[in-house]
């Protein structure tokens, strides 16, 4: 299906360039010509992003069920790696240096995880659509595939990084909901999960403790847990119906706004664009998701099903939490925006995982 | 397969709630946002215009201003402000601790530069205007204050800026005054404070989240209060105020064909500037002083008349025919009035109407008044402009007091006696008149009749308003009765035995009538009140001089003051 794949390159290619614009105008003014040359970075991941793209969208889906293993072991390998020779930065031990860029291996690892739990609730045999799950018992059902999560989830929430930790524990239960796991063990799953809840209290930094504390009322502490959210309101609510217009975003541009051009980057583009340009971004993010919905719906392969739906589900949680917390409606957690935000890690990583969304929409076809 | 329908649905929820958010921050809570962004990037920096001059009836400056410089900062960051401050502190050569202890002083918010040193000289604000092309956050603003060229100089017309208080805030708020706004207090300062206020503009900037300057987004520029020209000629101020030379009591001179204030001194005076820089110390003596400098013995004390008031005892007569010009009484040095000896001042023998006036025999009044009895005498002081506010645009006027039997009645539950007639009838007893009046008074005799509005402003900014006044009312006396007090002010002078002959030898003629005021403690108040040139009276003069001894007195201050007009050509 050629229809698909343009849909999906086009509408990606938009946000993408949005993203690039936003970056530029939330950065143009600072100091220094690392700073200034940020939105060449990110046009160059975004170029090689949609490189990726195409060869993902070449190579057959199938290749990834051989693999999954290597992927999945490369993923734990790169996590253990970042606790060894990680850079610190903003506070966080999350980036891994390659010649001449950072490297994040938790956004590797979501995708990993995703292939991981594909592969492993379905069949070897493309010809045969039934699931395993449905004769999978309490434990090979739920708690094992359950492990395989809580390993890279427990080494991300430890970097730390508890937004791309929960955000596996959260695809994984989507996932389970859609592997006709009997709605039981997920349900005694979430209650096991909730039970300890008040003991994570104690385990959670300070940092985050504050800012669960600030979620719910920002002003508490308005310059500094709070701040960056009271901002990133600002930003956004100033922008009215039709946006300050591009450049013209003083909350951005003159720096009231922290991390305007990574995790707060809606904010910064919805200053300027307003009401009017955020609905279109919505839809676009929108249209995106339900595209890999409709082909992980037309898919008879369980596992490029599930693949499908994992991918969506990550694309579509991803971009839920990132805006609801930059309009202040959820706690602040450092989740990128996918294909907007400032990061080479995720704007590639999505890229990957939309090619394979592409790829997995032609091979259907072949069947 | 329900499931993925139910998650399909998940999602279209989840964007769903994503555009109520969106709709709720910018479409019902967008302007509240919008002002809040702009109180963080947006600084207003108030720049104030100067107030305006006040000038004599030639154009020349009484007062105006000079600018001084203020040096204000954009609050900011930390570090970022010691750097600027230590920048300052060098260009000043104030200790950066002491700048910064200002700066903590006069912290009030975020979002309004902090005031860090003020009354800088000239040479240092260019430097820090030089300085600023580097720290665009430093603000050098002009800060025009008052400036009296000639110190005390009519002070009491001029009155005297300083912080608004709380009574007049309450007051004034309506009227677009703030707290701490600067406001005038006394004198033409206070009553034209609205028209010589000034109208603050400034500059709107852009500040970074540190702070620092970014660019100027608009200016409005400030508007200069009105300028306000007096009728007062600052030549005659200046002869009137040495004439007074540290002695109590006032000295105003008038024009009495058109009611121009042409100068008003009073004593003890004060010195403006002393509320311009803040001395503490002078400004508590000032308020403190019992002899209180800061009342403006011209318009708001009033004493007895005296003498002065047989001016209108020898009207009402006359207007009355109780007297006419043959009337004589006899001045054996006393008289008997009911029960008590009334004496005079003198022994006169044989006096008539103009004798009377000019050797002001007592006697002679006592018995005039006893014919006119008291309410006669209060109606004829009221045509004359007593006991009533002459209506100058200075503020605390006061309306001085004229008794009479049906006052004393309602008020003191009192008889009349005709004691109080005899008194009454020599400006003794309750009867307050103060210099304005007594001046005004005197005018209607100097012009022929017609009892002037006094006025003191000329002009505010180009609106003239010599030219609005309306023609005086007329006096309706006879005109016999003008000749006859006339020719009495005359002889006042010219006699050499007159209570005012001291003026006779100068090249003006001049007529009026002295006073001796007694009052209960202290030596008497001195009054001289008259006119000159006397063929054709340019000027009316009132001189008081409060514990000053015998009327005598106040006619050589007169004498020095038309002495000096006369040397300067000034008649």
């Amino acid at each position: 299906m050629r229809t698909s794949f343009l849909r999906i390159l086009i509408l990606a290619l938009i946000i993408a360039s949005l993203g690039v614009l936003s970056i530029y105008s939330s950065t143009y003014q600072k100091e220094g010509t690392a700073w200034q040359d940020i939105h060449k970075r990110q046009m160059l991941w975004v170029i090689i992003g949609l490189v990726c793209f195409f060869i993902m969208s070449q190579v057959s889906y199938r290749r990834l069920w051989d693999i999954n293993y290597f992927i999945y072991g490369a993923a734990i390998f790169f996590l253990f790696l970042v606790f060894a020779l990680g850079i610190i930065r903003l506070g966080a031990q999350r980036w891994l240096r390659f010649a001449w860029f950072n490297f994040q291996p938790s956004e590797f690892a979501k995708l990993a995880v995703i292939i991981f739990l594909a592969r492993y609730f379905s069949r070897k045999s493309a010809d045969d659509i039934s699931l395993l799950s449905g004769k999978f018992g309490i434990f090979k059902g739920i708690i094992l595939p359950f492990i395989f999560v809580a390993v890279p989830m427990f080494l991300i929430i430890e970097q730390p990084d508890l937004g791309s930790g929960l955000m596996l524990l959260l695809v994984f239960v989507f996932l389970l909901y859609l592997t006709n796991v009997r709605l039981k063990y997920i349900l005694i799953l979430m209650f096991i999960l909730m039970l300890p809840l008040p003991f994570f209290w104690h385990f959670l930094r300070d940092y985050q403790k504050q800012r669960l504390l600030v979620f719910l009322n920002p002003n508490i502490d308005p310059l500094g847990a709070g701040y960056t959210v009271i901002q990133s309101r600002i930003a956004i609510g100033s922008g009215g119906l039709f946006g300050k217009g591009w450049l013209s975003g003083t909350q951005s541009q003159l720096f009231f706004l922290p991390e305007s051009h990574t995790d707060f980057i809606f904010a910064t583009f919805s200053e300027q664009w307003g009401l009017l340009g955020s609905s279109l971004l919505l839809i676009m993010y929108y249209l995106i998701i339900r595209q890999g919905f409709i082909i992980a719906q037309r898919t008879q392969d369980s596992f490029g099903r599930l693949l499908a739906y994992g991918i969506s589900l990550l694309l579509a949680l991803q971009v839920f939490i990132n805006i609801a917390m930059n309009m202040g409606l959820a706690p602040v957690v450092g989740l990128p925006l996918p294909l907007m935000s400032y990061g080479g890690s995720s704007v590639l990583v999505t890229f990957i995982a939309l090619g394979i969304l592409v790829n997995i929409d032609r091979t259907r076809s072949v069947f | 397969m329900l499931r993925k329908h139910i998650l399909s649905f998940l999602i279209i929820l989840m964007f769903g709630a994503l555009f109520a958010g969106l709709l709720s921050l910018d479409l019902f809570q967008g302007a509240k946002y919008r002002r809040l962004s702009d109180s963080n990037c947006i600084r207003l920096i108030a720049q104030s215009g100067a107030r305006g001059n006040i000038l004599d009836r030639n154009g020349a400056i009484i007062v105006d201003n000079k600018i001084s410089y203020d040096v204000s900062i954009l609050p900011q960051e930390l570090g970022q402000l010691d750097r600027i401050l230590s920048g300052v502190s060098r260009i000043l050569g104030i200790e950066a601790k002491e700048l910064k202890s200002a700066f903590r002083r006069n912290y009030f918010s975020s979002s309004i530069p902090v005031t860090v040193a003020s009354n800088i000289d000239l040479e240092k604000a260019i430097l820090l205007g030089e300085y600023k092309t580097e720290e665009p956050s430093i603000i050098v603003q002009p800060r025009p204050l008052r400036h009296y060229p000639y110190g005390s100089l009519a002070s009491h017309v001029i009155g005297y800026v300083n912080e608004i208080d709380r009574w007049r805030l309450t007051k004034l708020e309506d009227y677009g005054y703030k707290t701490k706004d600067i406001v005038g207090f006394g004198g033409i300062e206070e009553k034209y404070d609205y028209y010589l206020r000034q109208e603050e503009g400034g500059l709107s900037v852009e500040v970074n989240h540190r702070g620092k300057f970014m660019r100027v987004l608009g200016f409005d520029p400030p508007r200069n209060g009105k300028d306000i020209r007096l009728t007062l000629d600052l030549n005659l101020q200046k002869i009137a105020e040495e004439a007074l030379s540290g002695r109590k009591g006032s000295i105003v001179l008038m024009d009495p064909q058109s009611g121009q204030i042409l100068a008003l001194a009073s004593y003890p005076n004060f010195n403006p500037a002393v509320f311009v820089n803040k001395r503490t110390r002078l400004i508590a003596g000032l308020f403190n002083n019992p002899d209180s400098p800061l009342i403006n013995r011209a318009i708001s004390s009033s004493y007895p008349p005296a003498s002065v008031f047989k001016l209108v005892t020898a009207s009402a007569g006359l207007e009355l025919k109780k007297i006419n010009l043959s009337t004589s009484f006899l001045c054996r040095g006393s008289t008997m009035v009911g029960a008590r000896k009334f004496s005079c001042w003198d022994t006169h023998g044989e006096q008539d109407i103009v004798s009377a006036m000019a050797h002001s025999c007592d006697i002679f009044f006592y018995k005039t008044g006893l014919l006119l009895g008291a309410q006669n005498i209060h109606d004829y002081a009221l045509k004359l402009g007593l006991g009533r506010v002459v209506g100058l645009e200075l503020p605390y006027e006061t309306s001085g007091f004229i008794p009479s039997p049906l006052w004393r009645k309602i008020n003191k539950f009192q008889k009349w006696f005709d004691g109080d007639t005899a008194n009454l009838s020599i400006g003794q007893g309750d009867c307050l008149v103060s210099p304005l009046q007594a001046v005004n008074m005197m005018a209607v005799f100097a012009n022929g009749g017609y009892l002037p509005s006094p006025y003191i402003v000329k002009s505010v900014g180009v609106l003239d308003l010599s030219a609005k006044k309306k023609k005086f009312p007329r006096v309706d006396f006879k005109r016999s009765t003008f000749e006859t007090i006339l020719r009495g002010l005359r002889l006042v002078v010219s006699d050499p035995r007159g209570t005012g002959n001291v003026l006779n030898g100068l090249d003006v003629k001049v007529a009026g009538k002295t006073g001796t005021a007694q009052v209960s403690r202290g030596a008497t108040h001195a009054w001289f009140v008259g006119f000159f040139p006397y063929d054709n009276p340019k000027y009316v003069i009132c001189v008081l001089l409060e514990n000053g001894g015998p009327g005598h007195v106040a006619t050589v201050v007169a004498r020095q003051v038309i002495e000096a007009m006369d040397k300067q050509g000034l008649i």
